[in-house]
């Protein structure tokens, strides 16, 4: 099936991209082009230069608290209480970023499905950072946490390098708030117009605050955000 | 040669697939009602699912991707999963019709009570989703549903005043006995037969497994602008057969018997024969595309392993997927529910749920990100943003006119 395809290889690993936009929710293929999950959640751990992305994570104790809320926090609860007996039900499957080949529309592992997955660590989560509220130093609330942009460091590690930042309207997955020659006219115009106040700032400049589910920023970001990919 | 032969079954399998019970049922119950006035709407309707097939189908050419896997990546898990819950749930609705359908066609050629024979058709349907070949599936089913081109045989025979029939069509000229509300809530029922989601949903994934690339574009391009609109056509000529024999009399159509009716009165025997091949090839041909359909959506949605191409032991939750919902919809049909109002209610669910689909494709077909050069052009971009419009506007005023009109009553 897969030699059929004629696609340029392409890797957006080895640039810059969005957790969000780019990444998370993804179709998980392995060397065979078979189906191993979504990329449910993605695995932040604090290394030498801030964050960076050590694994993916998948399956329903990634996914469920994603849905967010009410319907997030039950629906965790009742899948810890489905199997309690079960030692760490509430941690999700990862796969290690060792094990990931390349990104196009798809990532794609450099190994076979089977046996995969791991249990074997828990950090932060991206999406407990983009669920985040954005507040300034004074306690004015300014939004929502959108995406993050990750850039690859020398080693090829991707490290958290840029907040994006707005009111927490609906559209910030379709693409518009990033990209502004994208069409159809009418959707682009709507999307872009609900997210006028989204902008772009260092990682360097905000603090986060993982059990206050907070980030806070030491100034007013006005730089709109540009396209990852140039 | 070889190529063009290819090209040639594509259409011809588009033209049988694109009629379904939903468009059995409600062209030939517009027909008697209303003749052809309301023959701008299969066209409209035609036109829009020729618009968001050749979006799904070059999406899953460039980019590999199909319908649930973008519906999920632009509009995230919480959205996506409501999404989800509502397209798979008309899905299933269909899924339930179609099987319902072959069942009334099978039942109208050995006279056996219909209950008897869903539990046959259920247990054949799985068979086939899960043994047999997909181009199988789809080749010999989407050919078997030529025979329905009888509806335009019937129609030449019955011998109509092309010229009166050319005239109701182009002046949308409503019969003086039915209502504008009556007459709305048909023609959102007629776009939503036309539109059927799933048949995006199949297409997209049906693509995605046969590993099409950027040089099959023109191909499926073929299969969707010609195939669709011949199968239009199709549509047409069952509308046209009925309104020439059920019209006069004002008799409105509440079986599948009455659907073939007009064969009997212009062909006799032989023709309600090729007729009732064709009904029961088309309703089993959709019953496979909205099983499957089914599954692909859950599957997608999850990241599961699905298809036709792998061995259902590499695929298990997605075969599980198929095997539960084949059950539950013959359980259904066997709690006596008449098949012919389930496939009234999933036509105008199948309006209320287009956006859902619709949009996120709209998006994605024109995100670089996902399809390079190949991205909307000018004239898709303004069909498709149009068509956003209608479907947004059809997808509201479904429900409101369903319940206004008592169903078109």
């Amino acid at each position: 099936m897969s030699e059929r395809r004629s696609r340029e290889p392409e890797d957006r690993l080895g640039g810059a991209i969005d957790g969000a936009l780019h990444l998370l929710d993804r179709q998980i293929l392995d060397s065979f082009d078979k189906m191993v999950g979504k990329v449910d959640d993605v695995e932040l751990t604090e290394g030498p230069d801030g964050l960076e992305i050590t694994g993916l994570l998948t399956g329903a104790a990634a996914l469920l608290p994603r849905l967010g809320g009410r319907l997030g926090d039950t629906t965790v609860r009742h899948w810890r209480a489905l199997k309690p007996a079960e030692p760490l039900r509430s941690h999700p499957w990862r796969v290690d970023m060792t094990d990931v080949d390349r990104l196009d529309s798809a990532v794609h592992l450099s190994v076979a499905r089977e046996g995969v997955l791991r249990k074997d660590r828990e950090r932060h989560r991206l999406g407990q950072l983009t669920a985040m509220e954005v507040v300034y130093p004074d306690g004015n609330r300014l939004g929502r946490v959108l995406d993050v942009r990750f850039r690859p460091a020398d080693d090829g590690r991707l490290v958290l390098r840029s907040l994006i930042v707005g009111r927490g309207r609906p559209g910030t997955l379709l693409g518009y708030d990033r990209r502004g020659d994208q069409g159809p006219w009418l959707v682009r115009t709507v999307v872009r117009g609900l997210h006028r106040h989204t902008a772009i700032t260092p990682a360097a400049r905000a603090e986060i605050d993982w059990s206050a589910a907070t980030v806070t920023l030491d100034h007013v970001p006005h730089d709109a955000p540009g396209h990852a990919f140039g | 040669m070889k190529r063009y032969l290819a090209v040639a079954l594509g259409i011809l399998t588009a033209i049988g697939g694109f009629v379904d019970i939903g468009d059995l049922v409600t062209n030939a119950q517009v027909g008697a009602r209303f003749g052809m006035s309301l023959a701008w709407v299969v066209i409209v309707g035609v036109l829009g699912i020729c618009v968001f097939a050749e979006m799904s189908g070059r999406i899953a050419a460039v980019s590999g991707r199909a319908t649930f896997d973008l519906v999920r990546e632009r509009l995230g898990p919480r959205v996506g999963l409501l999404n989800l819950l509502g397209s798979m749930g008309v899905t299933f609705l269909t899924f339930i019709a179609e099987i319902g359908g072959v069942a009334l066609s099978l039942q109208l050629v050995s006279s056996v009570n219909e209950l008897l024979i869903v539990p046959l058709v259920g247990l054949l349907v799985w068979l086939l989703l899960w043994r047999a070949k997909f181009s199988a599936i789809e080749n010999v089913l989407g050919l078997l549903g030529l025979a329905l081109v009888v509806f335009a045989v019937a129609l030449w025979q019955l011998g109509p005043d092309w010229g009166a029939l050319a005239h109701q069509a182009a002046t949308a000229d409503k019969p003086g006995g039915e209502s504008w509300t009556v007459y709305s809530y048909y023609a959102v029922a007629l776009f939503g037969a036309a539109m059927t989601p799933y048949e995006v949903f199949f297409f997209s994934s049906g693509g995605v497994e046969e590993g099409w690339s950027r040089e099959d574009i023109p191909v499926m391009r073929a299969n969707v602008l010609i195939g669709f609109p011949l199968g239009g056509l199709l549509s047409l000529a069952i509308a046209g057969s009925t309104a020439m024999v059920f019209g006069p009399v004002g008799i409105t159509v509440d079986t599948l018997g009455q659907v073939g009716l007009p064969i009997a009165v212009a062909l006799g025997k032989i023709g309600v024969a090729v007729a009732l091949v064709g009904f029961t090839a088309a309703t089993f041909g959709a019953a496979c595309e909205t099983g499957l359909s089914v599954g692909y959506s859950i599957a997608q949605y999850f990241g599961a392993q699905w298809g036709k191409y792998v061995r259902p032991s590499e695929a298990a939750a997605f075969h599980l997927v198929l095997m539960v919902s084949t059950l539950l919809a013959t359980a259904v049909l066997l709690a006596k529910v008449d098949p012919i109002l389930v496939t009234e209610f999933s036509v105008v669910f199948s309006a209320v749920a287009l956006p859902l689909t619709y949009f996120p494709i709209l998006v994605v077909a024109n995100d670089p990100d996902y399809l390079g050069e190949h991205v909307n052009g000018p004239v898709a971009n303004l069909l498709g943003s149009i068509y956003l419009v209608l479907i947004c506007v059809a997808a509201a005023v479904a429900v409101p006119l369903m319940i206004v009109t008592r169903m078109g009553q």
